[in-house]
C-alpha cells in the first residue's frame, strides 16, 4: 500500500507545483534488473542499450538535461518531455521507479582505489609530450581527446590499455583522412565530417579545412590511432603513476 | 507543355474555387500544374508531366522561396498544390496553407495534442489529402480531421483509434471517389492494424479492413492463440488506386512484436503484404505477402506503382514494388500473382525468390540474444520514401540503402500503449555506417540501369519529370537533379537540413516549380535567367 501511496503523493504534489523531493522506493537489485528489462525494450532504441546515448542523450553519466532528481526522472519517463522526441510510458509509477533505479545503476562509477602517485603522473603527463595532443582544463593540444574529466568516464584498466595499446579503440572522431589533390596538394587531418561531395578536417596544424572530393585524385580514411604506444618507453611504475593521475581527472565536486 | 495548359494553370489561381473533384484526381496527369494527391497521380508514379525544367537548363535552378516551420520534429510532408494554394502538414499534426507563388501563409490549423503520445519513430506527418473544398489530415493522437480549405476551420474531427494503445496516424490520407482512405501506425506497440474509409462530408466510417484477421476469417490460420490481437500490420504509407478495377492497393507493415516471432508462429497474414481492396466495400480481392513471418521489421510500406504495359508480348496490368527487404517485385494487378523479382541491393537473408515470389530463406538469419548480422539493416534497402516511375524512360527510380544491422532478440510482454518489439536491434553500426544511392531499375526485370552513389543513407523520395530529370535528396541536406537516362548529376544545392520528404512539381504563373521539405523548411525552386 505504501508503494501505491508514495507515487500518488508525488504526483499530487507536482500537480500543485510544490517541490516535494521523493526518493525512489524501488531500488533493490530485483528492481534494477526489472528496470533494465523495461529499459532495453522501451528506452534503448534512443538512449542506447547501456544508456550510452544515440538519437537520445546519454543517460549513463548521471547528468540529465531536464532534471536529475528522482522526481524529475519519474515525471519525465512517465509523461515524456514536451517539445522533444521523448515520449512518456503508460506504466504504473512502480514500474517507472524501477527504470529510474536502472538508470541510476548505470552511473554508479564507484571510484576505484588505484595505486600510483598522482603528482608523479602529472609530471610525466607534462614531460612525455602528452600535452602536445591532449588538453586538460584548457591547456594542451587538440589532436587527441580532451582529458579534463576522463577519470569519470573511464576505468583505470581502460586508461592503461589506451596508453599501451592506443589502437585498441579509436573513436571515429580521430580517424585520419588522407587525400591527394589532382594538383599535387596533399591533405591530411582528422575527419570531422564527410558527405557525398566534400570532406571537413582538422589538420595536424590545428587548421579547419574543407576539401571538394572532385579536386582529389584519391583519398582514404585510416582508422588507426596517431598516438604512439608508451608501453615500452614508460616502465610499469611510470604507467601506474600516469594512470593514477588520469583517473584523478574529474569534474569539480565529483565525489571522492 | 502546351501553352493552353500553362495559361489555364495560371488563370485558375484566381478564377476557380478550390474544388478538388474525384474527376480531377482521376485525371491528374492532364492537370500537371497542380499536385493534387500524395503521389501526384493515383498510380503512385510521383511523376510530373511538366517539361520546362530540362537537363539543358536545370543548372539554372535557384531558390524561389523558403517557408520555415515552427517545429522541432522531423518534416516528412509531401505538399499538395491546388489552384495556387499549397497545403503542407507541419509535424506533429498541424496543417498550413501557403500561397504557392510566394510561400506566404494563408492560414494554419494547430492541433492541440495530449501530453503523452507515443509514436515509434518520431511525431511525424507525411501530408494531407484534398477532396472538394476540404483538407484532411491524420493526427498522431489517431484522429482524422476535416478542415475547410479556405479557412482551416475544423469541419469534423473523428477518433480513428485510441492513442493510449499506441495507435497514431502519420500517413497522408488518400481521397478516393467519395471517401477518405486512411491508414494507421503502431506496429511497434502491438496494435491490430487496419485500413479505413470515411465519408468526407460527415466523418462517418464507411468500412474498415483489418489487416490482421480474427479467428474464423481467412488468414487467421497463420496466427496462433491470441497473437493476432497484437499482431501489428499497420498501414502507415499512402497506397495507390486502380480506378478501372476499383481497387485500392496498399502496403502493410511488420507483424508485432517486430524481432521476436516465437509467439506468432505462421505466416502472420496480412503483415508485410500488398493488399488489394474493393474500394466500395473494403473487401479483400487479393494479397501478396513479401515476407511471411517477418522477424526483421521489413514493412511493405512502399507506394505501389501501378503501370499498364506489355508483359511477355501481351498487355497486362502490373504492380511494381521495391520492398524494404531488398527485393524488387512485379505483380499482376488483377490477381496479385507474382511475375518476377530480384534483389536491388545487397542482402544476406534469402537465396532468392521461388516461383511464387516467396523468399528462400538462408539459415542463421533470425535475430538472436547475442545479435545476428543481416543485410539489409533494420531500416531496409528502401523504406517509406517514394519511388518514381517515368513513362518516357520507362524506368523505376528509387532511393536505396546499403547497410546491415545487428538483430537482437529478447523477451517482452504486451502492455497497452507501450512498446512491443521483442528487444532492440543495433540499427546503425558505428564503424560501419553503410551508404546510399539513387538507382534506376528496368521495371520489367529489376535490373539496375544506373546508380548515383551517396555517402550517407537517404531518407528522401524521388520525383521524375517529363524534362527527363530525377529529383532526389540526401540526409546530408543536398537536393539534386539527375539525368533520368543515365543518372548524371545536372544540378544540386545544399539546403542545410536533412531531407526526409518527397519532392513535387507544379506550375505557378505559368512557370514550373519544384518543392521539397528540408530540415524544418519548405524550399521551392525555379529556373533563373
Amino acid at each position: 500500500m505504501l508503494r501505491f501511496l508514495l507515487p500518488f503523493v508525488s504526483f499530487s504534489a507536482m500537480a500543485l507545483g510544490q517541490a516535494v523531493e521523493l526518493t525512489n522506493p524501488r531500488t533493490s537489485p530485483e528492481d534494477v534488473a526489472a528496470g533494465a528489462k523495461t529499459f532495453r525494450s522501451h528506452c534503448a532504441t534512443c538512449h542506447g542499450i547501456r544508456g550510452e546515448g544515440g538519437v537520445g542523450p546519454a543517460l549513463a553519466a548521471g547528468r540529465f538535461f531536464h532534471g536529475s532528481s528522482d522526481n524529475a526522472l519519474l515525471q519525465n519517463i512517465s509523461n515524456g518531455i514536451p517539445g522533444t522526441e521523448m515520449a512518456g510510458l503508460f506504466y504504473s509509477p512502480d514500474r517507472v521507479w524501477q527504470i529510474v533505479a536502472y538508470i541510476r545503476s548505470l552511473n554508479q562509477n564507484p571510484r576505484s582505489k588505484v595505486p600510483g602517485n598522482i603528482a608523479a603522473g602529472r609530471a610525466l603527463f607534462a614531460s612525455t609530450g602528452c600535452m602536445r595532443c591532449h588538453r586538460v582544463q584548457g591547456e594542451g593540444g587538440r589532436l587527441g581527446p580532451d582529458l579534463t574529466t576522463i577519470g569519470m568516464s573511464r576505468a583505470p584498466e581502460y586508461l592503461r590499455d589506451s596508453i599501451v595499446n592506443p589502437n585498441a579503440m579509436v573513436q571515429p572522431r580521430y580517424w585520419v583522412f588522407e587525400g591527394a589533390g589532382k594538383d599535387g596538394t596533399a591533405y591530411s587531418g582528422f575527419l570531422l565530417n564527410e558527405d557525398t561531395y566534400t570532406v571537413q578536417v582538422l589538420d595536424f596544424q590545428e587548421r579547419l579545412r574543407s576539401v571538394n572530393k572532385s579536386s582529389l585524385s584519391s583519398y582514404k580514411v585510416k582508422k588507426d590511432s596517431r598516438m604512439p604506444s608508451f608501453g615500452k618507453s614508460l616502465n610499469d611504475g611510470q604507467l601506474t603513476d600516469l594512470v593514477a593521475y588520469l583517473y584523478s581527472l574529474r569534474p569539480k565536486g565529483d565525489a571522492e | 507543355m502546351k501553352l493552353r495548359t500553362i495559361f489555364l494553370a495560371g488563370f485558375c489561381a484566381w478564377c476557380l474555387p478550390a474544388q478538388v473533384t474525384y474527376e480531377r484526381l482521376q485525371n491528374a496527369a492532364k492537370d500537371p500544374g497542380n499536385w493534387l494527391t500524395y503521389s501526384g497521380n493515383y498510380q503512385g508514379w510521383r511523376y510530373s508531366p511538366l517539361d520546362q525544367v530540362t537537363r539543358a537548363n536545370a543548372g539554372k535552378l535557384k531558390t524561389k522561396w523558403v517557408y520555415q516551420m515552427s517545429t522541432t520534429h522531423t518534416v516528412e510532408t509531401t505538399p499538395l498544390v491546388a489552384d495556387g494554394v499549397m497545403y503542407i502538414s507541419q509535424p506533429p499534426s498541424d496543417v498550413i496553407a501557403l500561397d504557392a507563388e510566394t510561400g506566404r501563409e494563408f492560414w494554419r490549423y494547430r492541433r492541440v495534442l495530449p501530453s503523452k503520445v507515443n509514436v515509434c519513430c518520431g511525431q511525424v506527418n507525411r501530408g494531407v489529402a484534398l477532396l472538394g473544398d476540404r483538407v484532411f489530415v491524420g493526427t498522431v493522437d489517431a484522429h482524422l480531421v476535416a478542415l475547410d480549405a479556405k479557412t482551416g476551420e475544423v469541419l469534423w474531427d473523428v477518433q480513428v483509434a485510441d492513442y493510449k494503445t499506441g495507435h497514431s496516424i502519420t500517413v497522408a490520407p488518400l481521397a478516393v471517389k467519395d471517401m477518405i482512405v486512411c491508414g494507421i501506425s503502431g506496429g511497434e506497440y502491438g496494435i491490430r492494424g487496419f485500413l479505413d474509409a470515411y465519408d468526407p462530408k460527415s466523418g462517418k466510417r464507411k468500412w474498415r479492413f483489418w489487416t490482421i484477421p480474427e479467428p474464423g476469417q481467412p488468414g487467421s490460420e497463420t496466427w496462433k492463440d491470441d497473437a493476432w490481437k497484437t499482431g501489428g500490420g499497420p498501414t502507415w504509407v499512402t497506397g495507390s488506386f486502380d480506378a478501372a478495377q476499383n481497387l485500392i492497393i496498399w502496403g502493410t507493415g511488420n507483424p508485432s512484436p517486430d524481432w521476436n516471432g516465437d509467439k506468432r508462429p505462421g505466416d502472420n497474414l496480412y503483415s508485410d503484404s500488398a493488399i488489394a481492396l474493393d474500394a466500395d466495400t473494403g473487401k479483400l480481392k487479393w494479397h501478396f505477402q513479401f515476407v511471411p513471418h517477418d522477424v526483421h521489421d521489413w514493412d511493405a510500406v512502399q507506394v505501389p506503382v501501378l503501370v499498364d504495359d506489355e508483359w511477355q508480348g501481351k498487355p497486362r496490368k502490373l504492380v511494381y514494388w521495391a520492398h524494404r527487404g531488398a527485393f524488387y517485385y512485379v505483380l499482376d494487378r488483377e490477381s496479385g500473382k507474382f511475375l518476377t523479382g530480384r534483389s536491388f541491393a545487397k542482402q544476406t537473408w534469402a537465396k532468392g525468390l521461388d516461383a511464387n515470389g516467396k523468399p528462400i530463406r538462408l539459415p542463421g538469419i533470425d535475430p538472436s540474444p547475442e545479435g545476428t548480422y543481416v543485410w539489409p539493416g533494420v531500416q531496409g534497402a528502401t523504406n517509406w520514401y517514394s519511388p518514381s516511375y517515368n513513362p518516357l524512360t520507362k524506368y523505376f527510380y528509387l532511393a536505396v540503402w546499403e547497410n546491415r544491422s545487428v538483430y537482437r532478440k529478447g523477451e517482452q510482454e504486451y502492455s497497452p500503449g507501450n512498446r512491443f518489439i521483442g528487444s532492440v536491434p543495433l540499427i546503425d553500426l558505428p564503424e560501419e555506417p553503410g551508404h546510399g544511392a539513387i538507382r534506376a531499375l528496368n521495371p520489367k526485370t529489376g535490373e539496375m540501369i544506373w546508380d548515383y552513389p551517396l555517402h550517407t543513407k537517404p531518407w528522401a523520395g524521388v520525383l521524375s519529370t517529363a524534362g527527363k530529370l530525377v529529383f532526389g535528396g540526401s540526409d546530408e541536406g543536398y537536393f539534386f537533379a539527375l539525368d533520368a537516362d543515365n543518372g548524371k548529376e545536372v544540378w544540386r544545392m545544399n539546403t542545410g537540413g536533412a531531407i526526409r520528404a518527397n519532392p513535387i512539381a507544379y506550375l505557378s504563373q505559368g512557370k514550373q516549380l519544384i518543392t521539397i521539405a528540408a530540415g524544418s523548411s519548405i524550399f521551392t525552386f525555379e529556373l533563373g535567367k
